[in-house]
């Protein structure tokens, strides 16, 4: 069966996972909850990652016991909330991760809790195939949404450090090499480089793209320039017309003192 | 030809390049998710080192088997762009499960359906994964929902409801002395 909430917490962590101290008077839930913001996220598990470095600090002093925590036998429990949890009709979660807190946090950090989100997007993936199997309502379904938001923040906070690091190395703005280059309708775009293992003049299929406007498309591009500005004009006169009706229809009012 | 690509972990205590930080592989924009992205794959030519995916955006779904499965067969929901080797890997690697065995199927879902609009609306396909477990080891999908089935409280309104619509149903129900036998006959 799936180890105690305690368990679960040191297990997401190898570097604990032969010996750890933690101190008898206080359980790593409640180190948690007084150290972590009220932001932090996962009720359960307890936002991991302050809660592990928490442990590092309080273990030395005080009363120690050594626990030697292993690695859940079935892995696959994991998919599952803790047993508690099974049946209710809400379960207590917290905020999502914010991009200004994860920009504190160091690539180790973000690197692990990439995992514990997965894992925790996984779960509750799971359980909600199975509410719908069952015809029954998802306990607290916001909790997708959060963690696919931190996620996504995390992924732009990792980018972005990606980004100042390669600017710094190589001067080089973008990860993928592309160019400005002309589509077939004239119309000038970003086109994105792709690998190959063989140079673009042997490449059949590269060639059948064209990078250019023929011809016979030239006049239609002057078409549709005009087509555009003919509705903007439109958009602009009907807006000012609009405008005009309701300052009839409205006359604007002196402020009465 | 695309050599599937091997997830691995990165060991928790170091992290030697800063490139080691992402995908290696790119992606291309679409859509606003982290799923919905393409993931393109570096090239892979005789002798490059093994392609590693760090932070893999792919997420399982655990479901309960529509058909009876063997003791050692869990069932997986899992992204289009996943192989057998990904799925491999992942539950070796992050979840630590032994893997003895990996099938994968597509099923396709309807484009037949239509909205209230008459348009023809697409239930999305998806991908499903066997996976045979290894070290003998056995699983069953547990029953999450068990609690919610639980009898009402004694003298709450649900619980005068259901007594009553048992004692109508009950009121419907035939004579049990005439052996199933319906009243057209006899007196």
């Amino acid at each position: 069966m799936a180890a105690t909430s305690a368990g679960r917490v040191l297990t997401l962590c190898k570097q604990f996972q032969n010996a750890i101290r933690i101190s008898t008077s206080i359980s790593p839930q409640q180190a948690a909850f007084n150290l972590s913001k009220s932001q932090s996220y996962l009720n359960r598990q307890a936002s991991s990652l302050v809660g592990l470095t928490w442990h590092c600090q309080i273990g030395n002093r005080g009363q120690c016991r050594p626990l030697h925590t292993t690695v859940s036998r079935r892995g696959l429990d994991e998919f599952f909330d803790v047993p508690e949890n099974w049946g209710q009709s809400t379960v207590k979660s917290g905020a999502p991760w914010t991009a200004k807190h994860l920009r504190a946090k160091s690539n180790e950090d973000l690197h692990k809790l990439w995992y514990v989100l997965l894992k925790e997007k996984n779960m509750l993936l799971t359980v909600e195939q199975e509410s719908k199997r069952q015809c029954m309502q998802m306990p607290s379904p916001e909790r997708l949404k959060k963690v696919e938001r931190s996620m996504k923040r995390l992924d732009t906070v990792v980018k972005e450090r990606e980004d100042a690091l390669r600017m710094l190395q190589t001067g080089q703005e973008r990860a993928r090499p592309g160019a400005w280059r002309k589509s077939l309708f004239g119309h000038v775009y970003w086109y994105r480089f792709r690998e190959h293992a063989i140079p673009w003049y042997m490449n059949k299929r590269y060639k059948r793209k064209r990078f250019y406007t023929p011809g016979f498309v030239v006049p239609h591009i002057r078409l549709r320039i005009e087509k555009h500005l003919r509705t903007r004009v439109r958009k602009a006169n009907t807006e000012m017309k609009k405008q005009a009706q309701l300052q009839e229809k409205f006359p604007p009012m002196k402020a009465q003192s | 030809m695309r050599l599937s690509s091997s997830l691995e972990v990165l060991p928790t205590c170091t992290l030697e390049k800063t490139t080691n930080l992402t995908q290696l592989a790119y992606r291309s924009k679409q859509g606003s998710c982290v799923m919905a992205r393409r993931l393109i794959y570096p090239l892979y030519q005789a002798g490059n080192p093994q392609l590693k995916m760090f932070r893999p955006p792919f997420a399982l779904t655990l479901v309960r088997p529509g058909k009876e499965q063997p003791p050692d067969i869990v069932q997986f929901r899992i992204p289009m762009e996943m192989t057998k080797c990904d799925v491999r890997n992942y539950l070796e690697n992050i979840y630590s499960v032994p893997v003895a065995a990996v099938r994968t199927r597509i099923q396709y879902c309807t484009n037949k359906k239509r909205n209230h609009l008459n348009q023809k609306v697409k239930r999305p396909d998806y991908k499903v994964a066997y996976i045979q477990l290894g070290q003998q080891q056995t699983f069953s999908f547990p029953d999450v929902f068990q609690s919610m089935d639980a009898k009402p409280p004694e003298g709450s309104a649900d619980d005068i409801q259901n007594k009553f619509m048992e004692d109508e149903k009950q009121r419907q129900k035939p004579d049990p002395r005439r052996g199933g036998v319906t009243e057209w006959f006899g007196l």
